[in-house]
């Protein structure tokens, strides 16, 4: 819930960012980790109990070792293998030891698994800094200041994920503006609740019928609609709730990156990314895609490393197979949307062929929704449907 | 015709910090007002369903 509780906005987002804006530069990080502690503490509680809330320990613990970073330091390996082992301990530790005894009960399950509040974000900006650091593309900051970053609550739970970089010119200046701010920001604020009232919570009533006992029953037309239905209520949700974030942070006047830019009305595979969830799109290329080369290799690295990216992508989103097959088939259109444009060159700028391009590419990509949205043997069952009847 | 309309909804959703010029003939003030009056509207009229974001740690 969260962005949705009168909780958030009366106890920690008008007080935290009306302190914020009165106080001294060398008090403003205090207040942010003050705040972010207070909302992760209360939130993690809230959801997870007493161990959720411990997990805050995690954020102590990595600014501590943050302090260790230098350019070409050891430690900055250190922090990266620790965000990767915290994230794979907390999210995949019963799916992978599950592919590992697949055919047995499995042995070493963790019974009372839980995921720390915003484990799969914070482990990113986590990996992020480590990462740049060790290249020298970021400085160190003081330990308030990396506090603040790491516990900024209103990107801490499902971003926009943030760079340090470009956090810190914005924590250090005076915020101005106030009025504005507050105005803009209230707007985002507003329209990221509507989104999420009026449109994403209102498309439950056909998304809930995607399960495999409803698919049996209905007709294809009906698939379509409830798939189409759950394309809209994602985008409304997830955009919605990065308007409330991005609108939080106005209100402290610092501005933290876009997450989405009209995602659907891309014309082709590549593009949607560029606009869907851009800051997570951002960071895999950064992190991953040009770390293994990316374009600047030979044709069938570069199609190996596309498909690796969105495997990643895919298992970020949930420990699931459906997740890593919704991620493979993903790679597999970018594999050939690449391929088409090497192969045809570029694109037709008829409205004919812009029209066309766009539709196909909504089209595609609601479909591949199933994956996300349903296990495998219900997706399987609803493109059998789809198809077969 | 297409990139004009997606100017103003970006400014009226408030992800823009300046109006089209198109809307320099209406009172931004006004235009505001509306926005924010049939946003809470919404958020008032369908809050009673509200559900988990799909994003928080799914």
């Amino acid at each position: 819930m969260i962005f949705n509780t009168f909780v958030y906005y009366l106890v920690f987002l008008l007080p935290a960012a009306t302190i914020y804006r009165v106080v001294s530069e060398r008090l403003r990080p205090w207040i942010i980790i003050g705040f972010g502690s207070g909302f992760f503490l209360y939130f993690a509680y809230s959801m997870a109990g007493w161990w959720g809330a411990a997990c805050l320990a995690i954020f102590l613990w990595e600014s501590i070792v943050s302090r260790l970073y230098r350019p070409n330091s050891r430690w900055c390996f250190w922090g990266l293998a620790q965000s990767v082992i915290l994230l794979c301990i907390f999210k995949y530790w019963n799916f992978f030891t599950g592919l590992i005894f697949w055919h047995t009960p499995n042995p070493i399950r963790w019974g009372g698994q839980f995921l720390p509040l915003g484990i799969s974000f914070f482990t990113f900006e986590f990996y992020h800094y480590a990462w740049d650091r060790q290249a020298g593309k970021t400085e160190s900051g003081s330990l308030s200041e990396y506090l603040a970053f790491i516990l900024f609550f209103p990107t801490m739970v499902a971003g926009p994920i943030k760079r340090y970089q470009d956090f810190l010119p914005k924590l250090r200046a005076k915020p101005t503006g106030w009025g504005r701010d507050w105005e803009r920001g209230g707007t985002r604020i507003l329209t990221g609740l509507v989104k999420k009232f009026a449109v994403a919570d209102l498309m439950t009533a056909w998304t809930d019928h995607l399960n495999g006992r409803d698919i049996l029953q209905a007709h294809r037309g009906t698939l379509l609609l409830w798939i189409f239905a759950y394309g809209i209520k994602i985008y409304a949700d997830f955009s919605g709730y990065s308007d409330i974030a991005i609108g939080s942070a106005r209100l402290f006047g610092i501005r933290v990156p876009e997450n989405f830019d009209w995602p659907y009305g891309r014309r082709n595979i590549q593009r949607f990314w560029q606009c869907w969830h851009i800051s997570l799109t951002r960071w895999l290329m950064d992190y991953i895609y040009i770390p293994m080369g990316g374009s600047r290799v030979v044709s069938w690295r570069i199609y190996l490393n596309l498909m690796v990216v969105m495997l990643v992508s895919g298992l970020w989103h949930g420990a699931g197979l459906n997740f890593v097959v919704w991620g493979l088939v993903h790679g597999v259109m970018l594999a050939l949307h690449r391929f088409w444009r090497h192969w045809r060159g570029a694109a037709s700028e008829s409205p004919a062929a812009v029209w066309s391009s766009r539709i196909l590419t909504f089209v595609l990509v609601n479909l591949a929704w199933a994956f996300f949205c349903m296990n495998l043997h219900d997706a399987m069952l609803f493109f059998r449907k789809l198809v077969i009847g | 015709m297409l990139t004009m309309l997606r100017v103003g909804i970006e400014w009226i959703a408030g992800e823009r910090d300046d109006a089209p010029t198109w809307f320099f003939g209406v009172s931004g003030w006004f235009l505001r007002c509306c926005a924010w009056a049939a946003a809470i509207v919404l958020i008032y009229a369908f809050s009673g369903q509200s559900s988990k974001f799909i994003y928080i740690d799914f």
